[in-house]
């Protein structure tokens, strides 16, 4: 065991610093100003428990069952309440979202502004999500009181700070991201260690609220680049984003996998996910806390033809209810093409909740295929922990940092300048995510001859070299109406 | 072998897709074409630079997020400003939210100043026999 796991305190930023950066961060914009952590506090209290998300997480991780969530966000507080209303009643989703714009992502609040005013005036939301930041408080409060169901933010902020001061105060009880996952897929310059840092306050100060018997949900972001990820990859950075929430008191933790495609790799995929990031949470000293997890229908690129989306669709809720995964991200119709209409987006969770319905009462039957595949998961997740341990020198912050930065760990085509960027996937003759070319991964040379020897296969079938025509041929497959990119 | 052309490619505005840009990289690089890839969330300004530093005859715009109409208002003007009054400029992507009639978006683009504008489902085969065209065009 390691020293770590008898003082787990130790990690936690002193109030005394926090309340520091709190100063400065609810400075950054005027609406800041209106965050009032106690008042916060009465009025989250206030709160009826069939809106708590962290509440809705673990009653359906207690009763096997598997919650629908779309995701939705524009530019105006009246149009947003009308869109979640619409998702809530016709859609009949279990949990909402608030999806979050572009520019608040980035922190630049006046191009939001901007983008508020232009859409008043086109009468038609210009932004892909809605600017909370701008709306302030009183904007937050309206959209979370306006619906029934517990009610998440999802974004991809490298520095949620103030997003996350605001929407917290503002009545949402989830909220989604994490130091790795919502830089390296989503920022181009911003350094590890700062968004890691940025990120401990964000969990530090759900900590404080859980401190208070506010229950709030944390939910790393799972898929990551969405494209062609390999299960190891996802995994580690979920797990190591698990135990830095849970460092600064996080309880309640969903962790997510974005499907691959593979029926088996995915199934298996879930289920190692929980059980690996049980044993490294208690290797780390920790034992109380909820953990869930979230399966994300197909995250690459999807056919522009809607029955065809449909397809990849009800595939994603099958795998999602047969890993026993406990909420499923749903896709819409018009993925091909963009921000959807509401119409499109309830019904793709219409499509996931027949899928989830007539699957509810069964089991994926465990085989020897997935056996297989479960064990190489752990097997490849344990080598790539190993390695940020020995980096970190027992530290998991310390070796996340550096073995991002020796590429030990990386994330294939990721646009962060921190990242290496050198690792390439591709799939195998039967459509698992392989390793083609593994960079600088901490991955043994028996793992990879397991990888190479699979894409060999299929290299055999296909009648060519494994080559970088498979990886982009295998990218497009999906919208191209096949999972594995055959070719021509 | 043809005129090896440079070209300046990027993901424009607060937009990180980057998968498709990686692609577009190593598509145009194998077609001949010499890219300066910005990669994803280049500003308008960035563009221009770096057209002007490469000698380019041409700045591919990506947009896949939806703010495409508000991060590409006035990059031709720009262009004028700095110089570039024959710069070919391409734009594709989801470059708008919602769904609009694509012959519509394509309207939108060209008053903005943009060539030529693709959707996610044209052939980048076609594309870049288009570029060289217009890019021959231009030369005359």
């Amino acid at each position: 065991m390691n020293e770590g796991a008898t003082n787990v305190s130790v990690y936690k930023i002193s109030d005394e610093k926090f309340n520091e950066i709190r100063n400065e961060i609810l400075a950054t914009w005027p609406t800041g100003k209106d965050v009032d952590f106690e008042e916060a506090i009465k009025y989250q209290q206030a709160i009826p428990e069939s809106k708590n998300f962290a509440v809705a997480m673990k009653k359906a991780g207690e009763e096997n069952r598997t919650l629908l969530q779309p995701r939705a966000g524009v530019a105006l507080v009246t149009e947003h309440i009308n869109l979640l209303k619409y998702l809530e009643t016709e859609g009949e989703a279990d949990l909402l979202p608030t999806t979050i714009d572009a520019y608040t992502r980035l922190n630049r609040y006046e191009n939001a502004a901007d983008g508020v005013e232009k859409s008043l005036q086109a009468r038609t939301s210009l932004l892909n999500g809605f600017p909370a930041v701008n709306h302030g408080l009183v904007g937050c409060r309206m959209v979370t009181e306006a619906v029934k169901s517990p009610i998440q933010v999802r974004h991809g902020t490298p520095d949620a700070r103030l997003l996350a001061e605001i929407t917290l105060a503002g009545g949402f009880t989830s909220f989604e991201g994490g130091g790795i996952s919502y830089n390296i897929p989503y920022a181009k310059k911003v350094p590890l260690q700062k968004s890691i840092d940025d990120w401990k306050y964000v969990d530090r100060l759900v900590g404080k609220y859980e401190e208070r018997g506010i229950h709030i949900n944390r939910e790393p972001f799972g898929p990551l680049t969405g494209t062609l990820v390999p299960p190891c990859v996802s995994h580690v950075v979920a797990i190591v984003e698990g135990i830095l929430a849970l460092r600064q008191g996080v309880k309640s933790i969903t962790l997510g996998y974005g499907q691959g495609g593979n029926l088996v790799q995915d199934v298996s995929a879930i289920l190692s996910l929980k059980s690996l990031a049980h044993e490294y949470f208690k290797r780390e000293g920790f034992n109380e806390y909820d953990l869930t997890t979230v399966f994300h229908q197909w995250m690459g690129g999807f056919p522009p033809d809607e029955a065809k989306a449909f397809a990849v669709i009800s595939l994603g809720a099958t795998v999602a209810v047969l890993s026993g995964a406990d909420k499923v991200i749903v896709k819409t119709p018009h993925e091909a093409k963009g921000i959807p209409t509401k119409e499109a987006n309830a019904q793709g969770i219409k499509a996931t909740r027949q899928a989830v319905n007539m699957l509810r009462d069964q089991r994926f039957p465990v085989s020897e295929e997935q056996n297989i595949e479960t064990e190489q998961i752990k097997k490849e997740v344990r080598s790539l922990m190993d390695t940020i341990y020995r980096l970190g020198e027992g530290d998991i912050e310390k070796g996340v940092v550096a073995a991002v930065e020796a590429g030990a760990l990386d994330v294939p085509f990721a646009p962060a300048v921190c990242n290496h960027g050198k690792i390439l996937p591709m799939r195998d003759n039967n459509g698992y995510i392989r390793i083609f070319n593994k960079g600088n991964m901490a991955l043994s040379d028996e793992i990879m001859a397991y990888h190479r020897e699979k894409l060999e296969e299929r290299a055999k079938i296909e009648g060519r070299n494994v080559c970088f025509q498979m990886v982009t041929d295998d990218i497009y497959a999906i919208s191209k109406g096949a999972l594995v990119g055959r070719p021509r | 072998m043809s005129t090896p052309y440079n070209i300046v490619l990027g993901v424009i505005g607060s937009d990180c897709h980057s998968v498709g840009n990686k692609i577009l990289e190593a598509y145009f690089t194998e077609n001949g074409f010499n890219v300066t890839n910005l990669g994803v969330m280049v500003s308008q300004e960035e563009f221009i630079a770096a057209a002007i530093e490469t000698g380019s005859k041409a700045i591919l715009v990506s947009s896949l997020y939806g703010h495409g109409e508000i991060d590409c208002a006035g990059l031709r003007e720009k262009c004028i400003e700095k110089g570039l009054d024959d710069i070919i400029l391409y734009v594709g992507g989801n470059l708008v939210v919602g769904k609009v009639p694509f012959e519509q978006v394509v309207e939108k683009f060209k008053k903005m100043g943009f060539d030529r504008v693709f959707s996610n489902e044209g052939s980048l085969d076609q594309e870049a026999e288009l570029l060289r065209k217009d890019i021959e065009e231009r030369l005359k």
